[in-house]
């Protein structure tokens, strides 16, 4: 079967600055990829760069089979959606509404939705759990409503690839934990999700497959138990961490200071 | 659509209607409403009744509306392209560049005044052209910041220029004002003549940039997912409301304050901020505030003429502040 997404060696520049220098991802249906690795390393530029919202200068991005640079406005919007990292809060704006703007990816211009359409943005309310909030404006939201919202929006594209970029960056545990269900539940409906991520413990909890970047490369992929070793660790972070796994919990032990002396002996 | 939406755009609709009325009735000489509908309709015996309502009423009923439409979507679609609440014609060059091309004809080539509508499109269009080509050539182009610094700098430009003309000819400058305050006359239908394609372009335009403006509202990266090029929307919702804008001043003179207010009273009263509202919405607002306000000037010391531009300040400011009071 044609992967829903198979980046590879793809490399971007920015105003003279190499930020990729050949990163790869493959993703398949009904998987969980995140991309870890530390600040700087371009997790959100590779994403950005694959997604199309910053063209590649280098390298294959195919969505589907179908080579990025043949994917224009509403085809490209079918295939993919992208929830990017700062949500913009704009005042006016009803939860309803932001959706409904989602779902707007399948309209040509000027025509209205149809009954199906309608459902799918309901839907897409459901399946990211804001039934209740449809009139609430987007400024009253809390930060996990606002992400839920944020996916919902992407939901209503109807695309079978959603990729969020931090989406828990600014989250607290609660909602942190709210938002991974919810994407883990997507999954197993079906949907391939990337998730832009640093948190390698929400990470190695929530991925079928890590891919960790480091100055602009893609470095290794695998499941996050086999990939996600200390020795990696210390190479990519520069941290002594060991990733603890123990009936479906994680967490990262991390050397946060020098060990003292009486600790050491 | 909401209630409430329904019922801001139902006043509007009124009010507009009522404003229509006032304007092909009131005057120098009152012609009572029933004469005017039977004049509309053919059905008079003609008289200096149906010359008043076919020849001076009626063309500069349809101006103040189509002028008041026009830069009530200018203003809405340069809020939302922009993301900026300031936004106006003026911040786009179009106001200064119009001012400019009008006060050039009035001042420098006084026998040529029929030319003053398109001297004032022409560098209307100008100055907004100018300012796109700053704001959004060459990488790194159509930033909302460079676009709206461009603006001020081309408007002061043209601002200048205005100011230069007015002082090197200041016995002229008395027949610029009516221009610059902004105010309809009673001159038939030759200026929409001339001017008419430009606003049709302009309000299809804006139709098609509706979608696009609220996929804008949810940011650049949001509006990139859903297949849309920011940038671009930025660009052609910008360049619809420079050639409403444009064309208003050719029509109105300069009447700014239209533009930017009447937007912000309409996602006010209806609480949204969806284009699908406040586009089609702030023309009906537009038309029916300089509708009403151009009869008012016309009524108020008749038969002497006021300028429209500060009646509708005076008509506008009080509605606009005490809805500002009520939403903080």
């Amino acid at each position: 079967m044609t992967p829903l997404l198979e980046a590879s060696g793809v490399e971007v520049t920015i105003g003279g600055t190499e930020i990729l220098r050949g990163a790869d991802l493959t993703l398949e249906a009904g998987e969980l990829v995140a991309v870890v690795g530390p600040n700087g390393a371009g997790k959100s530029t590779f994403a950005r760069a694959f997604c199309g919202l910053r063209r590649p200068d280098a390298g294959t991005v195919r969505w589907s089979g179908t080579d990025l640079a043949d994917l224009k406005g509403r085809k490209l919007a079918r295939l993919r959606a992208f929830v990017p990292q700062r949500a913009q809060v704009p005042n006016g704006v009803r939860v309803s509404d932001a959706v409904r703007i989602g779902r707007s990816a399948h309209l040509k211009p000027l025509q209205g939705f149809t009954a199906d359409d309608r459902e799918t943005i309901a839907n897409s309310i459901a399946r990211a759990g804001m039934v209740g909030f449809e009139d609430r404006m987007l400024s009253t939201l809390s930060g996990g409503e606002m992400q839920r919202v944020q996916i919902a929006v992407g939901l209503a594209q109807g695309a079978p690839v959603l990729v969020a970029d931090e989406p828990t960056a600014q989250l607290d545990l609660g909602a942190t934990a709210q938002v991974s269900k919810l994407l883990r539940r997507l999954v197993a409906d079906g949907l391939g999700v990337v998730l832009i991520v640093h948190d390698l413990a929400l990470a190695a909890a929530i991925a079928d497959r890590v891919v960790v970047m480091c100055d602009g490369r893609t470095i290794a992929t695998g499941p996050p138990s086999e990939v996600l070793q200390s020795q990696l660790i210390a190479d990519v972070w520069g941290v002594e961490a060991e990733l603890v796994r123990h009936q479906g919990r994680s967490g990262l032990h991390v050397e946060w200071l020098e060990p003292t002396r009486a600790e050491s002996s | 659509m909401s209630i409430r939406r329904t019922a801001v755009t139902v006043t509007l609709l009124v009010a507009l209607v009522a404003a229509v009325v006032a304007s092909l009735s009131f005057g120098a000489v009152d012609v009572p409403f029933s004469n005017v509908i039977d004049i509309l309709l053919g059905r008079d015996t003609p008289g200096p009744q149906t010359q008043i309502v076919e020849v001076l009423r009626l063309p500069r009923t349809v101006e103040a509306l189509l002028v008041g439409a026009a830069l009530g979507v200018a203003g809405a679609l340069l809020q939302g392209a922009l993301a900026n609440p300031l936004a106006s014609p003026d911040v786009i060059g179009v106001t200064g560049g119009a001012g400019f091309g009008a006060v050039l004809i009035i001042i420098l080539y006084p026998d040529s005044i029929a030319l003053l509508p398109v001297g004032a499109l022409v560098f209307g269009l100008t100055a907004a052209a100018l300012v796109f080509f700053i704001g959004f050539a060459g990488s790194g182009g159509g930033g909302i910041g460079r676009v709206i610094l461009a603006g001020i700098a081309i408007a002061s430009l043209f601002g200048a220029g205005t100011a230069s003309l007015m002082a090197a000819y200041p016995d002229r400058v008395p027949s610029a004002i009516f221009f610059l305050v902004g105010g309809l006359t009673s001159t038939g239908w030759n200026t929409l003549d001339q001017v008419w394609p430009y606003l049709a372009v302009g309000f299809i335009v804006a139709a098609f940039m509706i979608r696009p403006l609220d996929r804008l509202l949810l940011g650049d990266d949001v509006a990139s997912s859903l297949g849309s090029k920011p940038r671009t929307i930025r660009l052609v919702a910008a360049f619809a409301a420079a050639v409403l804008a444009s064309a208003a001043a050719a029509i109105a003179g300069l009447l700014s304050f239209l533009g930017l207010v009447v937007p912000h009273v309409v996602r006010l009263a209806g609480g949204t901020n969806n284009h699908t509202f406040v586009v089609p919405v702030s023309a009906i607002g537009g038309a029916a505030l300089l509708v009403a306000a151009d009869t008012l000037a016309r009524v108020v010391r008749a038969p002497i003429e006021m300028p429209v531009g500060p009646f509708m300040v005076l008509l506008g400011v009080p509605l606009f502040l005490w809805l500002l009071r009520k939403a903080v």
